[in-house]
């Protein structure tokens, strides 16, 4: 315990970490300022204004699909007074992800209902990119520094004191990351009530906020684990800062690239990238002209494919899991000098 | 009296891509005794470190066997640990920490009450600086709060890698006396430094390793002792010609200046009985006892000629004979 008292107050010294969650702070600072000062609350006649043109705009999509049912029957005339889609379902109102709402036509007014998602993910954002730097940081400047051989010296357990410091930064990280969060969306929520608009908030949208808010912090607990252990693996900051880079170039962009030129099937499904978006968003959709082919001319073909959380959970695992295991394993062994 | 640190035949070696295969440790004995203040020498990249390193469990040695406080090291040095101080090279801090509170940080770390904290900057001097921030300190300061590191558990094994580093000589002085009123109270000390003159003033015992390997051991006056060539200066009026009486007294005799150097004389009565006799007065007849800067030197080849620069030691082992006051000789 006293290990962990002291490598808190270590990490909490460090420089790069108070710069940034000052980072933090100021960001925060600066999108609930900009959204304060471009929002006001809606007057009575502009919500009647915009319920009567959300309701109209619901009420265009259900005749435009009557519509496209009406032309497949041969009940209308064959002269189509615009574009319909050969599966009337598409434009099906029923299907939408969403259908029109009053917010929508509400200009310069926030509403926290329809704005906090997209806010919780720029916050998540912020916080992989917290927690990779900081995990990074905070194992690679010790190690080359002569930190960790300091505290060896003091406690000769390795593993220990290595396990220590992973559990003090991931415990930090995910403090940190609940109080930010709950302090952000508590103040778009104070805007939204008192310069906005709060929006349906039922417990279907408080559901769905919190699972995306706990699938961030998931993901956020990971970033920092990773850079922690290939910092370590690396013996520097800079180690995870350039594998980063290293994936996102030679992988995301010229494996791609290649995986596109060879016509291989799938290739989102081979990038780290989709399967974080497919965590974090529950299901992620990808197009694949592939998937298509050898389809007969009549046939419909959409060539969708998607990734949905749980592989993607997996795949996001078993990646920090086995650097992480990697880490513990050289440290174990390796030379300090 | 039972040992504190025990080293057999440890043997390092480093292995990289760039500069291959490299053996740092080829071998090594060391033997420190309880209550001694024991000197560790070596020229640079000798293995002084590595050997320290691997001693405390830093580096994963070959093959040897070391015991340090009667635990096996590396496996159980944890049992012990808490009576073991160590400072190896310069140990950096958090430059905007404190003085006490980067000891206090540690004192947390190893589960020694804060309450130490300031006995160990007082030890060292740095009572008054205490709460100025690490970053403004001189290298002297900072090797001053290296030391009250390993003085924060009380312990009983201080092992102190080059604690003169950055010391004016007043520090220098006062790490003397630290050191001899720890010895005094019972803690053993292995002190590596290059400062010899130092070492000898400080320690009672000394281990020279050069490439790797020890070259000599034991008690610092029998290891000057087995260094001793018993020369003599001698000043007299006309030295050629006191050469050649001496020589003609089978006596070896050479001309330094305006004195003489005689060698392998072990009772100076002979030289002022044989010049003497024949109407040479002595006026100055001083023995030449080697200093352990001497001892090193010639035992590490680490003296060659002004107008080479020297080399580090080259690594691996390079064959030459090793004394060993404790053990003989062997090549």
């Amino acid at each position: 315990m006293s290990l962990v008292r002291a490598e808190m107050e270590r990490l909490s010294a460090r420089r790069f970490v108070q710069l940034m969650v000052v980072l933090l702070v100021l960001a925060f600072a600066v999108t609930a300022a900009t959204t304060l000062a471009g929002s006001h609350k809606p007057s009575a006649s502009e919500l009647i204004s915009a319920r009567e043109q959300a309701v109209e705009a619901r009420e265009s999509m259900e005749a435009r699909h009557q519509e496209c049912l009406a032309r497949q029957e041969g009940t209308l005339p064959s002269e189509p007074s615009g574009y319909f889609p050969a599966d009337c379902s598409e434009i099906d109102p029923i299907r939408q992800d969403r259908l029109p709402i009053a917010a929508d036509y509400l200009p310069g007014v926030f509403s926290f209902a329809e704005q906090a998602e997209p806010l919780l993910y720029f916050l998540i954002a912020f916080l992989v990119l917290f927690g990779f730097l900081v995990g990074a940081s905070y194992i690679g400047a010790d190690l080359n520094s002569g930190g960790v051989v300091n505290l060896l010296l003091w406690r000769p357990r390795r593993l220990t004191v290595l396990a220590t410091k992973l559990g003090t930064l991931l415990g930090t990280v995910l403090v940190l990351a609940l109080l930010a969060s709950a302090f952000y969306l508590a103040t778009f929520w104070v805007i939204g009530q008192t310069a906005g608009l709060a929006g349906h908030l039922d417990g279907d949208f408080w559901r769905s906020l919190g699972a995306v808010h706990g699938r961030g912090l998931v993901l956020v607990l990971l970033a920092s684990a990773s850079g922690f252990a290939i910092a370590t693996l690396g013996r520097h900051t800079s180690a995870a800062l350039g594998a980063v880079a290293a994936y996102a170039v030679v992988w995301e962009l010229g494996g791609r690239l290649v995986l596109e030129i060879v016509d291989a099937r799938r290739p989102d499904q081979l990038m780290l990238s989709s399967h974080i978006a497919a965590w974090l968003s529950g299901e992620t959709k990808f197009f694949d002209p592939q998937l298509c082919l050898g389809n007969s001319a009549d046939g419909y073909c959409e060539g969708f494919y998607s990734l949905t959380w749980g592989p993607a959970l997996l795949v996001l695992l078993g990646l920090t899991g086995g650097l992480t295991a990697a880490a513990f394993a050289v440290f174990r062994r390796r030379d300090l000098i | 009296m039972s040992a504190v640190i025990e080293i057999e035949g440890l043997r390092k070696t480093f292995h990289s891509l760039r500069n291959g295969r490299r053996v740092a440790v080829d071998g090594f004995d060391l033997l420190v005794e309880a209550g001694q203040v024991h000197g560790f020498l070596g020229p640079n990249g000798s293995g002084k470190t590595t050997t320290l390193r691997a001693l405390l469990g830093l580096v994963r040695a070959d093959s040897g066997r070391m015991t340090v406080l009667g635990e096996p090291s590396p496996e159980l040095l944890p049992r012990v640990a808490g009576q073991v101080g160590a400072i190896v090279e310069s140990p950096q801090f958090f430059g905007n920490f404190t003085g006490y509170r980067t000891l206090r940080l540690l004192a947390r770390a190893g589960g020694v009450p804060v309450s130490r904290v300031d006995e160990a900057l007082d030890l060292v001097g740095l009572r008054d600086r205490g709460d100025e921030r690490v970053k403004g300190y001189s290298l002297g300061m900072k090797q001053r709060l290296a030391v009250a590191s390993a003085l924060l558990k009380d312990p009983r094994l201080l092992i102190l890698d080059e604690p003169a580093n950055g010391l004016d000589p007043a520090g220098i002085r006062e790490m003397r006396d630290l050191m001899r009123s720890l010895a005094a109270n019972g803690v053993t000390v292995l002190v590596s430094s290059h400062i010899l003159a130092e070492i000898q003033l400080i320690c009672d015992h000394v281990t020279i390793i050069s490439r790797g390997r020890r070259v000599a051991a034991g008690r610092v006056d029998e290891v000057l002792a087995g260094h001793d060539r018993h020369e003599f200066l001698v000043r007299v009026a006309e030295p050629e010609r006191a050469v050649e009486l001496l020589h003609a007294a089978e006596l070896t005799a050479v001309v330094d200046g305006e004195t003489l150097v005689v060698s392998g004389v072990s009772d100076a009565t002979v030289v002022s009985r044989v010049l003497g006799e024949q109407g040479l007065w002595v006026g100055e007849l001083t023995p030449l006892r080697p200093d352990l800067e001497s001892v090193f030197l010639e035992l590490t080849g680490g003296y060659e000629h002004p107008s080479v620069p020297r080399q580090v030691d080259p690594s691996g082992p390079q064959g030459e004979a090793v004394i060993d006051l404790d053990r003989g000789v062997d090549a």
